[in-house]
């Protein structure tokens, strides 16, 4: 049904003035739950051509629209009441602050007049979300309610996006205002800088081609600026090699020969050693976030930095930029584009050694893991062939975990907005709801959960939601009935003492019969020789969720790995085991 | 340490010396005096803030206050100088 754009100055309740906002704002769906404060506007959205999901959890209502604006690269919308509403969506609003996603939550507020005096289900959302939401506002005059929704879909998904807050008393949305949607944005304090310097462009293309040892540090601005296509000319353009950070698993396709992997914590020795051994960082979209650096003062001692970013305050937060860009990172490559191959054309140096010394690492090391002798399943193996079996147009979300880290080792990505995760936040609970908003913005593509059996038990309730409203994802449990990287610390780190981290989801609960009794589908396997009929039986089921209970092993670990706080120089390829380096040469 | 004392335009709206105080705490940013103060145009104040910048660079707790969305324009007043350094809200960090 097609959007009819309201007449400013017509008559309505300030509820009606909100969902026509919404409405011209172009939201399409939204999830959520009615409540007191919020009820007025939920009169409004039952006339409206905005879907509305009705969720089982605020909490799953603010993933989901997560995982939406992820897949599609539009604002994500949730809706909660006052209170306690509201306040189940501050898990997935600081989520989404530290992942940079587009989100718009409406939260109804209790009348104006009660505002302050600890009314039924009061609470200051707007104080409790002011440090992680972009921004946030409090609306007590329904005749705001128009600009305050543009200038907050505006701040949202201009820049670099992030999740903003829109509280609405109930007594506003009750009274009767004028529609009035604004013609113009003008915010006098916010307007992002998108055309970078042509001065700094020069600068990054003097740097790059006089550097022997570049390689570019990509992180998930290049997803966010839809700069994938730039990156993949500019990297062919330098032949350099490429590690993606978790953010941006996907801007730059895992079969390319330049491409050494994820750095940080859980990275390849390749793409960890390359960031180290390099002589310049062409950093683009990334914030040099401590799962990447490692040891901050060890961290790539011998690079100069190029620093791309939408945002001032990156540059120089963590790491000294010699040249900071910043822009849009699309318009930024597109201008770094002709600069560096007219800078080239002048003479460069020759990278040839170090791309022989990375690809010797790349070789050397590829990821991989043990198969155990007792004939168990390894978490590693069904993921590799979730990645095989379904290819690279499906949708994975991940929860948080050994299983994410896996996920993103074990599936090669060649598209981006085809990998979903709590990156910054590390929330667990966010791969089914997060699938579910994923598979509502792209209903024709396969969208797979991989959680681990403790995350799925924090946010399983969405799907019923998924059930009700004929939104068919697939889940994959990896279940090693433990906390797994906690337990993984444990070993390495407490003696193995295993202080709570012990599950025992292999007896409760039954996961196939939890996913029946929530209208899906459910599945188990625990030998190696099934994973393949089994993953390919979820496969074949399109009309209903599934939920899939693969029966790990529980010793499996995540490699490589880099200690927290220790330098990415010590990086282990297995417990006590470090790279052979005397063999390399870098 | 060095006390560095910026001149800060706010929106003048509920909240916003919430938003500033909160930044300050929460990237452990120290301020040694706040002012807030009425400018000719209702619709905006002034904040005059002294901060002690200890392990972070000037640069960055201008970079940070400058994202917040009330913010207008940062200046830094150099006791003594004929002119102050101006910061815009969005900074061109050209190292």
């Amino acid at each position: 049904m097609a959007h009819v754009p309201t007449a400013n100055g017509t008559a309505m309740t300030g509820a009606t003035s909100l969902v026509k906002s919404l409405e011209a704002s172009g939201v399409d769906v939204m999830f959520g739950i009615p409540g007191g404060a919020i009820l007025p506007a939920y009169d409004p959205i039952y006339d409206s051509t905005i879907r509305h999901i009705l969720v089982r959890h605020e909490q799953g209502a603010g993933h989901a629209a997560t995982g939406y604006a992820q897949v599609t690269g539009r604002a994500g919308v949730c809706i909660a009441t006052s209170g306690p509403g509201a306040t189940n969506l501050v898990t997935p609003l600081a989520d989404a602050a530290m992942d940079s996603v587009p989100l718009v939550a409406i939260t109804g507020q209790v009348p104006s007049l009660a505002i302050g005096t600890d009314a039924f289900q009061e609470a200051d959302i707007r104080g409790i979300t002011m440090p992680f939401t972009k921004h946030n506002f409090l609306v007590t005059n329904p005749d705001e309610i128009p600009r305050v929704i543009a200038e907050a879909f505006h701040i949202a998904t201009s820049g670099r996006p992030g999740p903003v807050l829109v509280d609405i008393a109930k007594d506003a949305l009750q009274k009767q205002t004028s529609y009035d949607w604004p013609t113009s944005i003008n915010l006098a304090g916010y307007k992002p800088q998108t055309k970078p310097n042509q001065g700094a462009i020069n600068d990054a293309a003097a740097l790059i081609a006089q550097s022997a040892k570049p390689i570019f540090y990509v992180g998930g601005g290049v997803i966010k600026a839809n700069a994938t296509r730039e990156l993949l000319e500019l990297v062919q353009l330098l032949g350099a090699p490429v590690v993606t950070t978790l953010m941006a698993r996907g801007a730059f396709p895992d079969s390319h020969p330049l491409h050494l992997g994820m750095p940080g914590m859980h990275g390849t020795v390749a793409a960890v050693t390359g960031l180290q051994k390099a002589d310049l960082l062409i950093t683009l979209g990334a914030r040099f976030d401590d799962r990447v650096t490692g040891k901050l003062s060890t961290f790539a001692p011998n690079a100069k930095v190029i620093h791309a970013d939408i945002d001032p305050a990156e540059i120089g937060k963590n790491r000294y930029a010699d040249v900071a860009v910043i822009g849009d990172l699309r318009e930024t490559i597109e201008a770094l584009i002709p600069a560096l191959t007219a800078t080239l054309a002048k003479g460069r140096a020759d990278i040839s050694p170090w791309l022989q010394s990375v690809n010797k690492l790349k070789a050397t090391y590829p990821l991989g893991y043990d198969t155990p002798a007792d004939g168990a399943l390894s978490p590693q193996l069904v993921i590799e062939r979730l990645g095989k079996i379904c290819g690279p147009d499906t949708i994975f979300a991940a929860g948080v975990g050994q299983h994410q880290m896996w996920a993103s080792q074990f599936i090669s990505y060649e598209k981006p907005r085809t990998w979903l995760n709590s990156g910054g936040a590390g929330t667990m609970g966010y791969a089914v709801p997060a699938a579910m908003g994923a598979k509502v913005g792209a209903p024709d593509t396969t969208v797979w959960a991989i959680d681990g059996d403790g995350c799925f038990q924090m946010t399983n309730q969405e799907l019923v939601t998924c059930a009700l409203n004929n939104i068919p994802i697939k889940v994959a449990i990896i279940n090693n009935e433990s906390l797994g990287m906690v337990r993984q610390w444990q070993t390495l780190f407490y003696d193995s003492r295993y202080s709570n981290t012990s599950l025992d989801s292999k007896r409760v609960p039954n996961f196939p019969m939890l996913a029946e009794a929530m209208g899906c589908i459910g599945l188990s396997c625990e030998n190696p020789a099934d994973v393949d009929a089994t993953i390919e039986k979820a496969m074949s089921i399109n009309d209903q969720p599934v939920v899939v209970d693969f029966r790990v092993h529980r010793d499996a670990m995540v490699w490589p790995m880099v200690a927290a706080g220790t330098s990415n120089d010590e990086i282990m390829i297995a417990r006590a085991t470090a790279p052979d380096w005397d063999s390399q040469e870098l | 340490m060095a006390i560095h004392k910026l001149e800060v335009l706010v929106e003048n709206e509920p909240g916003v010396l919430a938003r500033i105080a909160g930044l300050f705490a929460r990237r452990t940013y120290n301020i040694d005096s706040l002012v807030v103060g009425p400018t000719e145009n209702s619709k905006i104040s002034k904040m005059i803030i002294e901060v002690s910048v200890e392990g972070h660079s000037l640069e960055q707790v201008i970079a940070q206050l400058d994202k917040l969305i009330n913010v207008i324009r940062i200046e830094e007043i150099l006791e003594g100088a004929i002119s102050n350094t101006k910061h815009d809200t969005q900074p061109d960090y050209q190292n």
